[in-house]
């Protein structure tokens, strides 16, 4: 058994290293950081950064690029979280214990949240419907929703917030973002031609931008609380 | 060396000592606690370099949401590494 131990960690320690190798050896090769005539920055950062306010239709640049440029690295990223949940839940399910109680906090503690969160609930609306023109968007809003899920169902016990919905209302909730984003894509794709294009009318385009940023963030947050519910065994799904 | 770049020093230390820190620490709580600071110090990095985003992102999700699940897995599966 012990010699199995050793010879097990000699093969970790060997496949690690021949991991690393190639690894360092590629790190190495990267341009210096932050160097201005890097490939990146020359061509793809100064094209965004000098046309991108226009063409991405957002001031603030990442949400140009998030929503547009890269629209379907995003719409993978939604999907990734819900099925981050789907896995949690179907896991989780499986050892459920129900009944779980408010871990007893300090008044103070238990006040400042309950002070707190519509406070919380209105900044992260704010954080997701400027994110076109300030930093953050659906994903920050999103999980500050979330944050502010999960703190409620810990002074308050997670079931009163769980059961703010039906689990089947739950579900949509969490499938906003994937559904919403898949919606944006077809009516891109009916109005300029592009799966994810954003028409080029100002109005439609914000608008429509905000809708897609609500529905990350509603959706996100959705499925950051369906996380920690699934795991602290309060929902099956 | 400029102050900015001190700063960054400091930063970067701190982040390889909590690193470190729970790759040798055996009890999982506290594991988790130092990886909340250590997604907090790496929050400020991102502030600091420019990405009030990806800070945002950082400051919910690695010190706050993570923790919490961390935590919430730790008190059903127990607190001692095996």
């Amino acid at each position: 058994m012990n010699a199995r131990r050793r010879t097990a960690r000699i093969l970790a320690f060997a496949l690690l290293a021949a991991l690393a190798g190639p690894l360092i050896h590629g790190v190495l090769q990267l341009p210096a950081p932050g160097s201005a005539d890097a490939p990146a920055h020359a061509n793809v950062t100064a094209n965004y950064v000098e046309r991108g306010a226009e063409s991405g239709g957002a001031e603030n640049l990442v949400t140009g690029v998030l929503l547009n440029f890269r629209a379907l690295d995003t719409f993978g990223e939604v999907i990734v979280i819900f099925t981050a949940w789907l896995a949690a839940a179907a896991v989780a399910g499986a050892v459920s214990e129900t009944g779980r109680r408010a871990i007893p906090v300090s008044p103070v503690v238990d006040y400042v949240i309950r002070a707190l969160g519509p406070f919380i609930a209105a900044f992260a609306l704010f954080v997701i419907v400027n994110g076109h023109v300030l930093p953050g968007g659906g994903f920050q809003g999103g999980v500050v929703l979330g944050a502010m899920l999960i703190l409620l169902s810990l002074v308050l016990g997670p079931a009163p917030v769980a059961g703010a919905f039906s689990a089947r209302h739950w579900a949509w909730l969490r499938a906003t973002g994937v559904l919403v984003f898949a919606a944006t894509a077809v009516i891109g794709l009916a109005l300029t031609g592009h799966l994810f294009g954003l028409p080029a009318e100002p109005v439609l385009r914000k608008s429509l931008m905000i809708v897609l940023e609500l529905g990350i963030g509603i959706g996100g947050g959705a499925v950051l609380a369906g996380l920690f519910f699934a795991v602290s065994g309060v929902q099956r799904s | 060396m400029s102050p900015t770049d001190l700063l960054d020093l400091v930063l970067l230390a701190l982040l390889l000592t909590g690193a470190i820190g729970i790759a040798m620490l055996k009890d999982l709580a506290a594991c988790a606690i130092v990886f909340s600071a250590y997604s907090f110090v790496m929050c400020l990095v991102w502030a600091h370099r420019g990405a009030p985003d990806v800070a945002m992102t950082e400051a919910a999700v690695g010190a706050g949401i993570t923790t919490v699940l961390f935590l919430t897995v730790v008190s059903r599966v127990g607190r001692r590494e095996k």
